[in-house]
């Protein structure tokens, strides 16, 4: 294994420990113990469990999403917002026609559609994901950030386009994307995310983090994501970085 | 009834470093899978009859069907 990926498993384990926190809907602290295990062992199981929650009920949600093509959109976007709640939506929403789901979306408050996004499984409603409205997105984008759910918002990264994604990520400063970029669901295209963002901003990221030891984790993870043209801009940089963080990312990105 | 162990709860297989916990610790999984499994399931319960209340009279017959109250 080599330095980076070493480095790279260190800091998945404590991201994953906060997303699978986030999924069985418990304190990040209960499940301290699972730092010892492999980040890509706490992925896989992170998946399963999630692919059991949203399998548990499974007759009784098709029957639910069956009787939402009966409904009209404007009563099923009331029943949504007022009886469902957010985790009962995010639950059906894999399961509704795409074009019934992004319209009922459409009606739907963005702080309330935040709340749906952090229970749903992006896997499962890509679909309709990806046609929600710009605005739409970057309203939802500014309440997840708002309310820093870092984890809710680098899960969707993956799923939607890169236009939507660069206009986001425009609204949202250097502490909150490092923070994003560390809870990212598919770490391999960190290096293409940092890609769309203008050329300066990878420079400031580090110095973001340099001047706050809590980002040290969340931007030395994404620097072992980067790919190695991307981590040689950083080399001019270095000189000016204070000495422990210097040292830590001279080594990354080595 | 014995609890389901985490193993049953996911189907049978554990990744390696799941597996490798201690018993303690793949119980208090267990126990949080099955609480979220619980949690989830009573706010599905509860939605379907509250949900009615909001679709239009003439519309219940169809959906009551579809959902199978």
């Amino acid at each position: 294994m080599t330095g980076n990926a070493v480095s790279s498993g260190k800091y998945g384990a404590e991201a994953e420990i906060l997303k699978l926190a986030r999924v069985l809907d418990v304190e990040p602290a209960r499940l301290a113990y699972l730092a010892r295990v492999d980040a890509d062992d706490l992925q896989a199981f992170r998946e399963q469990v999630t692919d059991t929650l949203f399998d548990a009920n499974a007759a009784a949600l098709q029957r639910m999403a069956l009787a939402a093509r009966v409904v009209p959109v404007g009563v099923l976007a009331k029943i949504a917002e007022k009886v469902f709640g957010p985790l009962l939506c995010a639950r059906i929403a894999g399961l509704v026609d795409v074009g019934r789901g992004v319209d009922v979306a459409k009606r739907l408050s963005p702080g309330f559609l935040a709340e749906v996004a952090a229970e749903l499984d992006p896997r499962r409603a890509s679909a309709i994901i990806t046609r929600i409205p710009l605005d739409t997105v970057l309203a939802v984008s500014a309440e997840l950030t708002r309310k820093e759910d870092w984890i809710t918002l680098g899960r969707f990264v993956g799923h939607l386009p890169d236009l939507t994604v660069r206009r986001a990520l425009e609204q949202i400063d250097d502490p909150a994307l490092l923070r994003i970029a560390f809870v990212l669901d598919d770490k391999r295209r960190i290096d293409h995310v940092v890609g769309l963002l203008p050329a300066h901003r990878l420079g400031r990221l580090v110095t973001a983090a340099s001047a706050d030891e809590g980002l040290w984790t969340p931007a030395l993870d994404l620097l072992t994501h980067l790919g190695e043209a991307r981590r040689a801009t950083l080399k001019p940089m270095l000189s000016g970085l204070p000495g422990g963080f210097r040292d830590r990312v001279q080594a990354t990105i080595k | 009834m014995a609890e389901r162990t985490l193993a049953d709860q996911l189907g049978g297989y554990l990744p390696e470093g799941i597996e490798a916990l201690e018993e303690h610790e793949r119980q208090d999984l267990a126990d949080a899978l099955r609480d979220a499994r619980r949690r989830q399931a009573k706010a599905l319960a509860e939605a379907g009859e509250e949900g009615l209340r909001y679709v239009p009279a003439l519309l219940r017959g169809a959906v009551r069907k579809a959902v199978g109250l």
